[in-house]
């Protein structure tokens, strides 16, 4: 019946005048566990249901969303969209087409290997709690006074329709957490942590993140490091970035600037603008380390798909590749735009959104050195792990990341604990400055956010550890 | 508008899901319709209009909260859910942050809180459209970005308790950034409930003035700075300073007001801000929270002393306090943000400078430590050199790298005009001045 509507709308749309009509059945559940320490502060269910449609009239692209499943109702959505875009035509200098692509005709799903019903909600209930009295036992000269936990689950459907032949039905079950940790010490003051974790697929990545053993030994170590950390060396030295702010990197000053609606200026009062201009692609950016792949396709990630929302199939964009700027992000529009095809990376949050260029799961290429050998040849330097504070600018070139857990380096093995040394380079200087990369790929996931009204979608970023050489860290207050 | 939802219609629904089983049940439903007419390279990329249902379900049984929040296709799709939550009710435990729903108490209704000049843009935008991008251009800048985005909004709450409130309500939000090669740009942005043509051409022309004024910028060494914060820098950093006096932000280890108490001084004897819901010239202005408490304008920090724990009645409860209407049901949150104006004019803030930076504009603020309030942020647009009282020159991108707590101690002077700021980076609306802060830590990247 919800199919029927799409194929209404799409072939209502082409008889009032539009060239271009795509019709988004998009349906996300959602439920959440709230703990507070050793507390349930609540339980909450998100169900948004609805249909996204977006027309190209007169080379102007419009989009509206209902909730309503009634036809007239729809009807008449359509004709107050068509009749908008329409009038907003007279102000356009370029018009708006889509590029020529092979549209897919699928219908997919993420079996998840453990399904969320499998275990109770009051076997959820006592996994939270259960956290919290281990990593409250697990130090003792500080205090873990909050630890934060919003467990979810949730399921994406959608059934995507357009007038270019698409035709998409997928639905993938998607599962996270993100925790909040304090822990204060009379003297020392405070640190902090806030993880995300999240996948596609159920519960048997409960298992896989290991969560009753890694939030103690992490409370652990912020316990020493608000004991013990030293302030980061002032000289230049060499420095091993984790892989945790590895993929962050990748994510910031990789992934958004390749993306081709940024480049064409189409978010420059929200995200902004790139560094990458139309024109760069075979640039150099760094050292033959620096490649950067964004892939949907990945089993079990947090950004899995494959097909996007133009119903375009999915597959790996290097978007720098061995040092050299290699790819963009495209959508159909800028495809057309750019001269090339698209490849994929349209996605919408919901129903309510439409859909725009984003990245899936982005990560910096491993290389072949291990971990013990990436130190082993430094004689003075700093090894940050994982970070709280970052923050890059609107074209995606200057960038700051402060660490978290971070270690001296001193002849060849990890020491004394840093406190928040600052990285605060650019873009080009960074991929410019690796000169070796471990084996260890790790994923982390992400909320990434773009768009107006903002949208947010499940991303894994991700990378090897890498070395920098020659690095001068800045300290934080 | 979709009128299918009426008081009566929620009502029924309320004791049909105490019928279920739940204690006590509240009803917030938001009945949207808005238009967002997106701008880049001086032409619209995107028109966008909604029209839209969003139901907030808040349930209790034997003190278990539980809370739906629905998109329905159908009026006839609430029920399911609820049954269907109403059989975790006990296999989960009483919440610690519980209180009964309030008894419905007397509201008094703001009034002219619906524009009907915003409710014919919300049809006919084109004019707004062709406002913006002419006014920008009347400078000689090279292309414009922004958005322009109006609603209306009908809001409903319905209680078990009794509580029955509903609100009509229309709002607009402008932003408009303005580009002149070879590195000028400039932004500025507008919000209202009432909408005059005068402040959309002033976004438009402060945003592009800003751009022609900043090319040709140089750079400058990081350090100690006096900085003068544009009112959407200023706008940013309060809206996380705001947030944090929140219970629930103290609560969940959030708020670098953890380890103080109302009544401690927290910031310069310039500063007060203030939580202004009952302001009809702010978009978020409303009568009634969402558990129904009438609304009331309240000090946030008053001459930089900590007035205010922002409270729902929960967290009044478990804190030992009041609500102050604040409500979100979950979170209690600022409403509408208003600092008080100081006494100069801008060039008399800039002639108070030393050596500083004037920042028109910053995004992508992120924090080390809540608590500890230690953050970083990075300016977009334009950003000027100061010396000896005067602007020098456009300069490059910097960074504020210093403590929340610092930034609120070390102001030094405000602007006696105030403008009102919504965007991007400033999600709750406020009216503020441009504000001299001391001693300022700049950072930027050295490699």
């Amino acid at each position: 019946m919800v199919e029927d509507l799409l194929h209404y709308i799409v072939d209502y749309g082409l008889s009032r005048g539009a060239s271009y009509v795509e019709a988004r059945y998009h349906k996300n559940w959602s439920e959440a566990i709230i703990f507070r320490n050793n507390s349930v502060l609540g339980i909450g269910r998100e169900i948004d249901e609805g249909i996204g449609i977006r027309v190209i009239v007169n080379g102007t692209l419009g989009f509206t969303a209902t909730t309503s499943l009634d036809k007239e109702i729809v009807r008449n959505t359509l004709d107050k969209l068509i009749d908008q875009t329409r009038s907003l035509s007279t102000f356009m200098k370029e018009k708006i087409e889509f590029a020529d692509a092979k549209l897919g005709r699928a219908v997919y799903e993420v079996s998840p290997r453990k399904k969320f019903d499998t275990m109770s909600i009051e076997e959820k209930i006592k996994y939270g709690k259960e956290l919290w009295s281990i990593a409250s036992k697990s130090i003792s000269e500080a205090r873990v006074s909050v630890l934060m936990i919003q467990y979810f689950e949730s399921i994406e459907e959608k059934i995507i329709v357009n007038s270019d032949g698409a035709y998409v039905n997928s639905k993938i079950p998607r599962i996270g957490l993100f925790y909040n940790i304090v822990i204060n010490h009379p003297a020392k003051g405070s640190i902090q942590k806030w993880e995300q974790l999240g996948a596609s697929g159920g519960l048997e990545w409960i298992d896989v993140w290991k969560l009753h053993e890694n939030i103690p030994n992490s409370v652990k170590t912020y316990e020493k490091i608000l004991l013990t950390a030293q302030s980061p060396p002032k000289d230049t030295v060499d420095v091993v970035v984790g892989s945790e702010i590895v993929g962050l990197i990748a994510h910031e000053s990789c992934g958004h600037p390749s993306e081709a609606d940024r480049i064409w200026g189409r978010e420059a009062a929200q995200a902004g603008k790139s560094f990458i201009k139309k024109g760069m692609i075979g640039e150099k950016i760094g050292t033959k380390y620096a490649t950067v792949i964004d892939d949907p396709t990945i089993p079990g990630s947090y950004g899995f798909y494959l097909y996007d929302d133009e119903g375009v199939p999915a597959r790996a964009r290097y978007l720098y590749k061995e040092g050299y700027i290699n790819e963009h992000l495209h959508n159909r529009w800028t495809a057309k735009v750019f001269g090339t095809e698209s490849n994929a990376s349209a996605r919408a949050m919901n129903y309510r959104s439409e859909p725009i260029i984003r990245m899936a799961n982005t990560y910096l290429k491993p290389g072949d050195y291990s971990f013990e050998e990436l130190i082993e040849d430094i004689k003075h330097g700093v090894y940050i792990k994982s970070f709280m504070e970052w923050n890059i600018d609107d074209e995606r070139w200057s960038q700051r990341y402060v660490g978290l857990e971070a270690y001296l380096i001193e002849n060849g093995e990890l020491k004394d604990f840093v406190k928040n040394p600052v990285l605060e380079i650019t873009t080009k200087s960074f991929y410019s400055s690796i000169d070796a990369a471990d084996r260890e790929l790790k994923f982390y996931a992400a909320t990434c956010g773009k768009g107006e009204p903002s949208q947010g979608v499940p991303v894994w970023t991700g990378g090897p550890d890498v070395r920098l050489r020659n690095i001068k860290l800045g300290v934080s207050l | 508008m979709n009128t299918s939802y009426s008081i009566d219609l929620i009502h029924r629904f309320v004791n049909k899901t105490i019928e279920t089983g739940f204690d006590e049940v509240a009803v917030l439903l938001y009945n949207n319709r808005e238009t967002m007419i997106k701008i880049a390279n001086s032409q619209p990329s995107v028109a966008q209009n909604w029209s839209e249902i969003s139901i907030g379900i808040y349930l209790v049984k034997n003190k278990r909260i539980f809370i739906l929040e629905l998109k329905p296709v159908s009026i006839d799709l609430l029920l399911k859910p609820v049954e269907e939550l109403v059989k975790y009710a006990d296999k989960v435990e009483e919440s610690m942050l519980y209180a009964p729903l309030p008894e419905p108490r007397t509201v008094s209704k703001l009034k002219d809180l619906v524009s009907n000049k915003v409710l014919n843009y919300i049809d006919n935008p084109y004019e707004l459209v062709e406002l913006s991008i002419e006014s920008a251009h009347r400078e000689k800048i090279d292309y414009i970005a922004g958005t322009i985005d109006l609603w209306f909004v009908n809001k409903i709450l319905v209680t078990s308790k009794g509580v029955e409130l509903s609100e009509d309500k229309t709002g607009y939000e402008i932003y408009i950034r303005a580009f002149k090669e070879p590195d000028g740009s400039g932004q500025w942005c507008t919000c209202g409930i009432d909408i005059d043509k005068k402040s959309v051409e002033e976004t438009s022309l402060y945003a592009s003035r800003y751009a022609v004024e900043s090319i040709n910028r140089t750079s400058i060494e990081p350090g100690k700075y006096d900085v003068i914060l544009s009112p959407l820098v200023f706008g940013n950093l309060l809206e996380y300073v705001s947030r944090m006096t929140s219970a629930l932000s103290i609560f969940m280890g959030m708020s670098m007001f953890m380890n103080n108490n109302p009544g401690d001084k927290v910031g310069s004897e310039k500063l007060t801000v203030h939580d202004m819901p009952r302001i009809n010239e702010l978009p978020n202005a409303t009568s009634f929270d969402d558990e129904g408490i009438p609304t009331f304008n309240k000090p946030l920090i008053e001459k930089g002393v900590w007035k205010t724990i922002l409270h729902n009645t929960k967290t009044a409860h478990n804190f030992g306090g009041e609500t102050t209407g604040n409500a979100g049901w979950i979170y209690p949150h600022p409403w509408n943000i208003v600092v008080e104006p100081g006494d100069y004019s801008l060039d008399e803030l800039i002639s108070n400078v030393r050596k500083g930076v004037f920042i028109t504009n910053n995004w992508y603020t992120r924090l080390q430590n809540y608590v500890e309030g230690l953050f970083s942020t990075i300016s977009r647009d334009a950003l000027f050199l100061i010396e000896n009282g005067e602007v020098k020159k456009p300069v490059e991108k910097i960074r504020i790298a210093d403590k929340l707590s610092n930034i609120i101690k070390n102001i030094d002077g405000l602007t006696k005009d105030t403008y009102r700021i919504m965007w991007w980076e400033v999600r709750i609306p406020s009216k503020l001045p441009f504000v001299l802060i001391r001693d300022v830590n700049i950072t930027k990247h050295m490699l």
